[in-house]
């Protein structure tokens, strides 16, 4: 059913549409994922003074950067749905699927400016950049890439309690353990220079992680949003 | 009724055998650390408790989001509840045990150390989640669907994590099965770590039978009064 198809694609993107207006009117998640990018890359870049750190410890702290400031601006997509009293005129409007779509790829886009805005200043106030770029953003990408598909649907919950912004980093951290073991694996390689071959492993678990976690979050997403 | 009895003896043996028989490392390991090796009498079962209370929950949370049973939820919770005592009973053991053989209490690249203490986090996570949720319906279907995430999470650290990736391991699972998957230990330690296994498991189910008991008492006055 092409036609179908379509219509669904429409859906979705108008979800991500709404969000994105939404989001330039008010500005709040691109303001706190960006400013907590910035202060965490700060106060890092200058305990360590003119210090080179080793490449290890340089995907570690780019990582724990990129982590912390996702989660200041995730759980926005959901948690101003309740605030302002529109989730229920989503429910009604959309079905389940196009809204978990719709918020995902707001997600994405989100965390692709980040990536986008974190990694010059990263490259300029840690003095080293990768030695092997593709590697590197092969890492990035299928990082980012997991990082919204697995935390869509826990500020869907999150957006429902009734301390948000704290529970969000405690949930997302245990579901997360496994990608960010990951990414930080394939930055390290893509920072010292090393090959694709270097990081076959780290690489399938990376897109399986991603597969599974996009899969699983379809099949419960439902039970989450008609709560 | 008669396994509670049994489990009295069964259990005070078990204690008497791990301290009294001969330490249970095989002699090629470190040398000067031979009686901590005792522990994995207890460490192991408490570990294996902590996973059959993870997967009861898991189980239970799956059953309450096909039908919306609220006993089900009671279940889960409960599981996971006496899980974390044990998880946490497992953590603290198996860091004596890293200190005395390896000199250090936590040691990241060691895997299972990792997937542990994963695992605490996740009760813990499961639990500050279900503080912040005040409507019990509501409670019960977010949390169940997060402690199926939570699984899918733990089911890459446990199982694909340690194959496909590099990880170092000191962990000491020679003196129970070789790299072949043959079991190494010999008879009364064999003997002497089955019954508590065993042991472990019917104080568990016991515990877990007697909450679900007063859990149901405890919500039935609630509700009643």
């Amino acid at each position: 059913m092409p036609d179908n198809s379509v219509n669904w694609a429409a859906k979705i993107l108008a979800v991500t549409r709404k969000d994105l207006v939404s989001e330039f009117r008010t500005r709040y998640a691109v303001n706190a994922v960006v400013m907590f990018a910035l202060v965490t890359l700060t106060v890092i870049s200058m305990s360590l003074g003119m210090m080179v750190p080793s490449t290890e410890l340089l995907a570690a702290l780019f990582w724990i950067i990129l982590f912390f400031a996702a989660m200041s601006g995730l759980a926005q997509v959901f948690i101003r749905e309740e605030e302002t009293g529109t989730a229920m005129i989503l429910k009604l409007s959309s079905p389940g699927l196009t809204i978990f779509f719709g918020k995902l790829l707001f997600n994405l886009l989100l965390l692709t400016t980040l990536a986008i805005l974190i990694v010059p200043l990263f490259i300029i106030l840690f003095h080293s950049s990768p030695n092997n770029w593709a590697v590197f953003l092969t890492g990035l990408a299928l990082g980012v890439a997991g990082l919204a598909g697995a935390t869509t649907i826990i500020a869907a919950i999150v957006a429902r309690a009734s301390i948000k912004g704290a529970l969000f980093t405690v949930l997302s951290f245990p579901v997360l353990a496994p990608l960010l073991i990951a990414v930080i694996e394939i930055s390290k390689v893509g920072l010292a220079g090393g090959g694709f071959g270097d990081i076959s492993a780290p690489l399938q678990l990376l897109v399986a992680y991603n597969v599974v976690m996009i899969t699983v979050s379809m099949m419960l997403f439902d039970f989450v949003w008609r709560q | 009724m008669w396994w509670k009895i049994l489990l009295l003896p069964v259990m005070g043996a078990v204690i008497i055998a791990a301290f009294m028989t001969p330490s249970p490392m095989n002699p090629g390991s470190a040398v000067g650390a031979t009686d901590v090796y005792r522990i994995f009498y207890f460490h192991v079962p408490q570990a294996w408790v902590a996973s059959l209370a993870f997967i009861i929950s898991m189980f239970f949370s799956i059953r309450y989001l096909k039908n919306h049973r609220m006993d089900d939820d009671l279940r889960a919770v409960t599981a996971a509840r006496l899980g974390l005592i044990f998880c946490i009973l497992a953590t603290v053991t198996g860091s004596i045990f890293a200190r005395m053989t390896w000199g250090e209490f936590w040691n990241w690249s060691e895997i299972r150390e990792v997937s542990i203490f994963i695992l605490l986090i996740i009760y813990g996570a499961y639990f500050a989640l279900r503080s912040a949720l005040p409507n019990p319906e509501t409670r019960a279907a977010l949390s169940a669907v997060m402690s199926i995430l939570f699984a899918v999470s733990a089911l890459f650290l446990i199982f694909i994590l340690p194959r496909i990736y590099a990880v170092f391991s000191q962990h000491p699972s020679d003196s129970i099965v070789d790299k072949t998957g043959q079991i190494t230990m010999g008879a009364s330690v064999a003997i002497i770590f089955g019954l508590s296994l065993f042991s472990f498991t019917m104080l568990f189910l016991w515990m877990y039978g007697l909450s679900v008991r007063t859990a149901r008492l405890a919500e039935k006055s609630l509700s009643g009064s």
